[in-house]
């Protein structure tokens, strides 16, 4: 189980799972064991922030992409949402259980929510680009901060 | 036709501003209105809220088919927090996943498709309550 960094905006809580990384938009990243592949999937704050998800399409396995191309588009009842590579790379899998229950996205982003495994093409220099967790969470405040003036 | 027998309460969400609480609203409308006049009575959620003691009388005395627009089953909670027992939970999500060519879309005027979805779940639930052995999809009976 990871740890989280936390953060309460009027009845609203956000957590920042701190084993990963993530993009600015709210894509995190978590190596796997085997050092060849990343898992991702979408932070908390970008989950509550587009609400409960009807459909996640995701580009399929063997899907070739470089860092920031589409590999996903979610359809939530408020938006479609695209969501960019975090890493170049090609898709090595798919979580196929969100074709029958999506809310998983919802109910566990950091854990059965996760999108998909990508295995990088350039991970280093990929790396370098992407935000720790101590790094995201003012990101991820100041995006709720904004959402709050314009309540 | 009307082969319900037991009247049964219908609380809709009360998502003013988002098109899936819409859609509740209107399919409780179809269902009230249309398909099961006789045996339904409407009732709004914010007079739950508010212990308006119509509203609550009712719910006390009949079943409750609540319809939800979102995850958060506002109408649901609302229900069993008055007293009273929720005989079908609907959520419109639910209802969408299986016909997502009826996207809703609008907010005081829904689309084309949120009318049809609408209707779609109007005609579950209608289904449902004349007993015929199909339950509402989606729907968990409490």
């Amino acid at each position: 189980m990871p740890k989280y960094l936390e953060m309460t905006a009027d009845k609203f809580t956000f957590r920042v799972a701190t084993d990963r990384l993530y993009t600015a938009q709210g894509v995190w990243i978590l190596p796997e064991p085997d050092g060849k592949r990343v898992r991702v999937g979408l932070a908390d704050y970008l989950q509550q922030h587009n609400g409960d998800v009807a459909f996640a399409n995701i580009k399929p396995v063997g899907t070739k992409l470089a860092a920031g191309d589409q590999f996903a588009e979610i359809e939530t009842i408020k938006a479609m949402v695209d969501l960019h590579a975090p890493v170049g790379g090609t898709i090595v899998e798919v979580n196929g259980a969100l074709d029958t229950a999506p809310e998983a996205i919802n109910q566990s982003p950091y854990e059965t929510g996760w999108l998909a495994l990508i295995e990088p093409a350039a991970w280093d220099a990929d790396r370098s680009k992407l935000l720790g967790p101590a790094a995201y969470f003012p990101v991820m405040q100041a995006q709720v901060q904004e959402e709050l003036k314009n309540l | 036709m009307n082969p319900c027998k037991e009247v049964v309460v219908v609380v809709p969400c009360s998502g003013i501003g988002k098109p899936f609480g819409t859609v509740s609203r209107e399919a409780a409308y179809d269902l009230c209105e249309e398909l099961r006049s006789e045996s339904t009575r409407l009732v709004a959620l914010a007079k739950l809220v508010l212990g308006e003691p119509g509203a609550r009388d009712l719910v006390a005395k009949h079943p409750a088919v609540t319809i939800d627009g979102c995850k958060q089953m506002c109408a649901a909670k609302m229900v069993k927090q008055s007293g009273g027992k929720v005989a079908h939970e609907v959520a419109v999500l639910d209802v969408f996943r299986r016909h997502k060519e009826l996207k809703p879309e609008g907010i005081a005027e829904l689309n084309e498709g949120g009318r049809k979805l609408a209707r779609v779940l109007a005609e579950e639930v209608a289904e449902s309550l004349d007993g015929t052995g199909q339950s509402v999809k989606g729907a968990s009976h409490v």
